[in-house]
């Protein structure tokens, strides 16, 4: 009987592989070393994390704590994807990282999940944590008003404005909109000047996700004078005049002046990377509302160099609807750091946080990535101070509005993309898609809390 | 070979070289990408050709480990569902048995339940069992959700075997397992072959699976790997991409001309069947 | 005596069978292991979950527990889900049974006594569509058929049109195109090992009685990898109803849901609005048309078990 006995070696084989290979013991803190693990959504070798957080860095910080070692532990995935793995991960003990780094939008949500560590024990005794800007502390909170998260880096959005273009339309080497009116105007003469240069580019398909909701919806609603959500009242705002604005606005651009890039641009998930990689180097695109990060992507080693960057393009900032005080508006968001509850090396990970996030660092970070800093004290140092746009960008921060502290948040955000992509894609009426995200949002968070903000 | 007119067989190369063609178009872009390192979304003749993506990806140390780890994953799981399916599809072809319809058909209908949605149990079971991160638990895992396939196309491969051949065996002396390995498997070379490839492929480009189950990231295979490119904001390095997918096609198509002197051969093994 | 003589000697009949029994356990004994631990209890478990409030984050997150059916009620209220059972049924038809079948029957047929080195260039292009990994699948497809793509570039330059946004324009026939490009190599492998295994002589033999071409192929050659066929065709079928990464990187299910497939569905669903439990409910309807599509290839191919 030698295929049977030949199927049992099989068998017993397989068998012993699954019980003996692969058990996977967690080996940590042998002679009193802890390591700590800090997780990231990273983007390989040359990921800006490595030259924040260097090898050297790194020696030094273990030189000092003997009794610490850190892990980097990058995550090579789509956004959606690493939100996904980073919370399965914190679930369990066995699995999650003692440091990681979450979108802001999403904290309060992993907040309220409880998979995170209340900070606030934690800083009051942090002499650094003054130095660390109000407004965006707030942006780390939960809900609860806890502190969940550590700042780590912030932005700012504006209207990239391409001066090569304005120019040829007849607008002035200053040109700054003081309403949406203004952006209307100025696109129009664009379009009859240029024909093959993309006026107004804004995202608004549910492949570009989260960014929709936040610097096209909602950096427009602000600029109403309306808010998303009341923070003090609790409500989430549906059926009123500003978010009909706010569509009208998008209707405006895409079909009635058909001033956007076209549908097959904008509803493709590379818009992104066609409008601010291809098109805008080659001068193609006259405005476009985005993130200051951009200027990573032009710079001499960036993914697509625009040679004098500040002098090519301006980074306007987006006016309020009609110029109403304060006279523009920027949706602010960025990452923190926070800890995972089921870490089992909180207080080794808190000595690694606190050093993660000292000034100079910040300055580093901002640096690296072309964001914007999150301390006070880094702010004014005279390297940050020299990066591009950064009067700008700083100027917009002062009147930021972030998103609501809410763990519904994510949620409702899929109801606005979708709201916002059937206008431009002239599926549904303004008036429509607004009656449909009421019904939509009622739907998510409940009849009871939702009202009209006048 | 069978006799063709001339003219058929002309007018079946230029066919065939058409549906080649117009297969070739799309993969234009990753070909010019992969030697431009200033590659789009859109496709555009590269102004300098260079080499450049690919020396950045082949000296990069941890993307090649994780080239290795995909072959050693992906290499182990097709060996194994071959060899596994070769044995459960014996008797499934050769003998009735009554539970045969019901077991079949059943494990056909669970592999339509999409990765996306078991994967979450499965991490979950993972923990229970403390597997997580173990990456031969995962290749067991993924040698498990193959089977399927692998034993019904096996059976079906097995089927066209006619049994008197191996029963002409049996009279010459051999045992069952003689008359599989003489007369059986030499046979079905073609079809084990397509499974071994059917199961690679899909082993080497699976991402969610290991990138649930699998936490450190020096044990990620190249299916993984392949996210570093994506930077956030929605920036793609395209150039770099490109040419890590022109490396990552490389080992199945190896493995295809090699499976290919196996494979459409004629009728090299017809002599044996009268 | 060993089992392999009993069978030999072909004894009493029972007792055969007896014997065959026991081997099939044994032989089948590994897969059962594997697929008891690794496949059958992972699915129950999903079909478990399908009942519960199951979320990666938020407050359901902290706190797990049945909710009966209620994301089946939530679910079949969801105008979304006809729409996207309807389109994987048409992406299904006409990329999978349509599609794919018929250029690797094509192909493989085709290929049949062509030239060595020829045969093995056409085979690696249509591999290589197969091997190349999803997104970037859907990316060379969104560079092909984009603005200033490479269709577009030809259908000026040969035929004098005007661009077309084809993606945009024609979605669905898009990203079925697309599929097809991308899977007709698993059939064509499969078709080219049938059509090895049908004897020399008997095609021969047709020839000789008069048989024409299209005679043949139809007569002879279809009905001799007729079982193939459909099994291929089953399988396909099942591949295709969970194809995701592709159609995501190409269109994200749009646009407004006109590339909306149950995968795309029920990933928006659970990952997208991190509703788990509720993103395993539609998954569990995609089971269900696998099993109808399977249960009725049954009936109208005769796919043998």
């Amino acid at each position: 009987m030698k295929l049977s006995k030949w199927a049992l070696a099989l068998g017993i084989f397989t068998s012993v592989a699954l019980l003996a290979g692969c058990g996977s013991g967690s080996s940590n803190s042998s002679d009193g070393v802890t390591t700590v693990k800090v997780a990231w959504r990273a983007t390989g070798k040359g990921d800006s994390m490595y030259r924040i957080y260097s090898k050297k860095w790194i020696a030094d910080f273990e030189k000092k704590n003997p009794k610490i070692k850190i892990s980097l532990q990058p995550i090579n995935a789509s956004e959606g994807d690493y939100f996904s793995k980073l919370d399965l991960a914190m679930k369990s003990a066995d699995t999650t990282p003692d440091i990681v780094n979450e979108d802001t939008f999403i904290l309060p949500a992993d907040a309220k999940a409880g998979y995170l560590e209340p900070l606030d024990s934690y800083v009051a005794k942090w002499s650094d944590w003054d130095k660390f800007t109000a407004a965006l502390k707030k942006g780390s909170q939960g809900s609860d008003g806890k502190q969940y998260g550590i700042p780590g880096t912030t932005d700012a959005r504006g209207i990239w404005t391409d001066l090569v273009v304005t120019k040829k339309a007849g607008l002035a080497a200053d040109w700054a909109p003081k309403s949406w009116a203004d952006i209307l105007t100025a696109a129009k003469k664009i379009k009859q000047t240029q024909p093959n240069v993309i006026p107004f580019a804004m995202g608004v398909s549910t492949t570009n996700g989260e960014s929709v909701s936040m610097q096209t919806f909602e950096q427009l609603l602000y600029g109403t004078g309306e808010t998303l959500y009341n923070e003090k009242t609790k409500k989430w705002n549906v059926n009123s005049k500003g978010i009909l604005a706010t569509l009208n606005f998008i209707n405006q651009i895409y079909n009635k002046d058909k001033t956007g890039p076209s549908l097959s641009v904008v509803m493709s998930s590379n818009y992104g990377s066609t409008i601010f990689q291809d098109r805008i180097p080659k001068n193609q695109v006259g405005m476009a509302m985005d993130g200051i990060w951009n200027t990573g992507n032009w710079s001499k080693d960036g993914a697509a160099p625009i040679a004098n960057m500040t002098k090519v393009l301006a980074f306007n900032l987006m006016p309020t609807e009609k110029g109403q005080k304060p006279g523009y508006v920027t949706m602010a968001g960025g990452w923190s750091w926070a800890l995972p509850k089921n870490s089992k090396n909180k207080k080794a990970a808190w000595t690694v946080m606190k050093a993660m996030n000292t000034k100079q660092l910040a300055v580093t970070r901002a640096l690296q990535e072309g964001t914007l800093t999150v301390r006070d004290d880094a702010a004014k140092d005279p390297e940050y101070l020299k990066k591009p746009f950064i009067k700008e960008a700083t100027q917009a921060l002062q009147n930021a509005h972030f998103r609501p502290k809410n763990d519904l948040y994510p949620k409702v955000s899929i109801a606005i993309q979708q709201m916002v992509e059937s206008v431009a894609a002239g599926r549904k009426s303004p008036s429509d898609a607004a009656a449909k995200y009421a019904t939509d949002v009622k739907g998510i968070v409940g009849d009871s809390n939702t009202d009209t903000q006048k | 070979m069978m006799r063709e007119n001339k003219t058929v067989r002309f007018v079946q190369y230029v066919v065939l070289a058409v549906i080649a063609l117009l297969f070739l178009l799309p993969l234009l872009w990753m070909l010019f990408s992969s030697i431009d390192t200033h590659a789009i979304q859109a496709i555009q003749l590269p102004k300098q050709p260079t080499l450049a993506n690919f020396m950045a990806i082949l000296t990069d140390s941890n993307i090649m480990r994780s080239f290795g780890i995909g072959l050693l994953v992906s290499g182990f799981q097709a060996i194994f569902v071959v060899l596994i399916s070769v044995l459960a599809a014996y008797p499934l072809s050769r003998y009735p048995l009554p539970w045969k319809k019901p077991f079949l058909l059943s494990i056909l209908f669970l592999t339509s339940l999409p990765m996306t949605a078991v994967i979450v149990p499965v991490y979950q079971m993972f923990l229970y069992l403390k597997f997580q991160n173990s990456l031969i638990a995962t290749t067991v895992f993924m040698i498990s959700t193959s089977l399927p396939y692998g034993i019904w196309m096996m059976k079906n491969f097995m089927d066209s075997v006619p049994h008197e051949l191996e029963e002409a065996a049996w009279i010459d002396g051999s045992t069952v397992w003689e008359g599989v390995r003489k007369v059986v498997l030499p046979l079905m070379l073609p079809g084990i072959f397509t499974i071994g490839i059917f199961t690679f492929t899909g082993s080497w480009g699976n991402f969610f699976v290991p990138f649930i189950l699998i936490t450190s990231p020096e044990k990620l295979p190249a299916s993984v790997t392949i996210f570093q490119f994506f930077g956030n904001n929605g920036l793609v390095n395209y150039g770099q991409l490109a040419a890590f997918s022109v490396l990552y096609t490389l080992p199945v198509v190896i493995l295809y001309t090699f499976a290919q002197r196996y494979m459409s051969q004629g009728f090299s093994f017809g002599g044996a069947v009268k | 005596m060993d089992a392999s003589n009993v069978i030999k000697n072909k004894p009493h009949k029972t007792q055969q069978q007896k014997t065959e029994r026991r081997l099939s356990v044994w032989l089948m004994l590994p897969s059962m292991i594997l697929l008891l631990i690794f496949f059958l209890t992972p699915m129950i478990l999903t079909v478990v979950f399908s009942l519960t409030n199951l979320s990666l984050t938020g407050e359901a997150a902290s706190s797990l527990h049945f909710i009966g059916f209620q994301n089946y009620l939530q679910m079949f209220k969801d105008p979304a889900l006809a729409t996207s059972i309807w389109n994987t049924i048409v992406f299904v038809l006409f990329s999978a049974v349509i599609g794919q079948c018929f250029f690797g029957f094509l192909i493989a047929f085709m290929m049949r006594g062509k030239n060595k080195t020829f045969r093995r260039i056409i085979g690696l292009i249509i591999i290589a569509a197969w091997v190349t990994p999803e997104v970037v699948v859907g990316f060379c497809w969104v560079a092909f058929l984009g603005d200033n793509g490479t269709l577009n570039m030809l259908a000026h330059n040969l035929l004098g049109m005007k661009p077309v946004a084809w993606l945009y324009t024609f979605p669905m026939v898009s990203i079925i195109i697309a599929n097809v490009w991308r899977g007709t190599a698993f059939s064509m492998m499969v078709f080219q090992t049938a059509l090895d295994d049908i004897p020399q002589e008997v095609e021969e033999a047709a020839v000789m009685d008069g048989a024409t071409r299209w005679q043949l192929v139809t007569r002879i050659t279809i009905p001799m990898v007729k079982g193939t066929i459909a099994t291929n065709i089953m399988l396909v079928t099942l591949q295709t109803l969970g194809v995701f990464s592709l159609i995501y990187t190409m269109t994200g299910g749009g646009p407004e849901n006109a590339t909306s497939t149950l995968p795309v569905f029920m990933y928006k669903q659970a990952f997208v609005s991190y509703q788990l439990g509720y993103g395993t409910a539609i998954s569990l309807v995609l089971l269900l048309i696998g099993a109808l599509a399977s249960l009725l290839y049954m009936k109208i191919l005769k796919v043998k078990i």
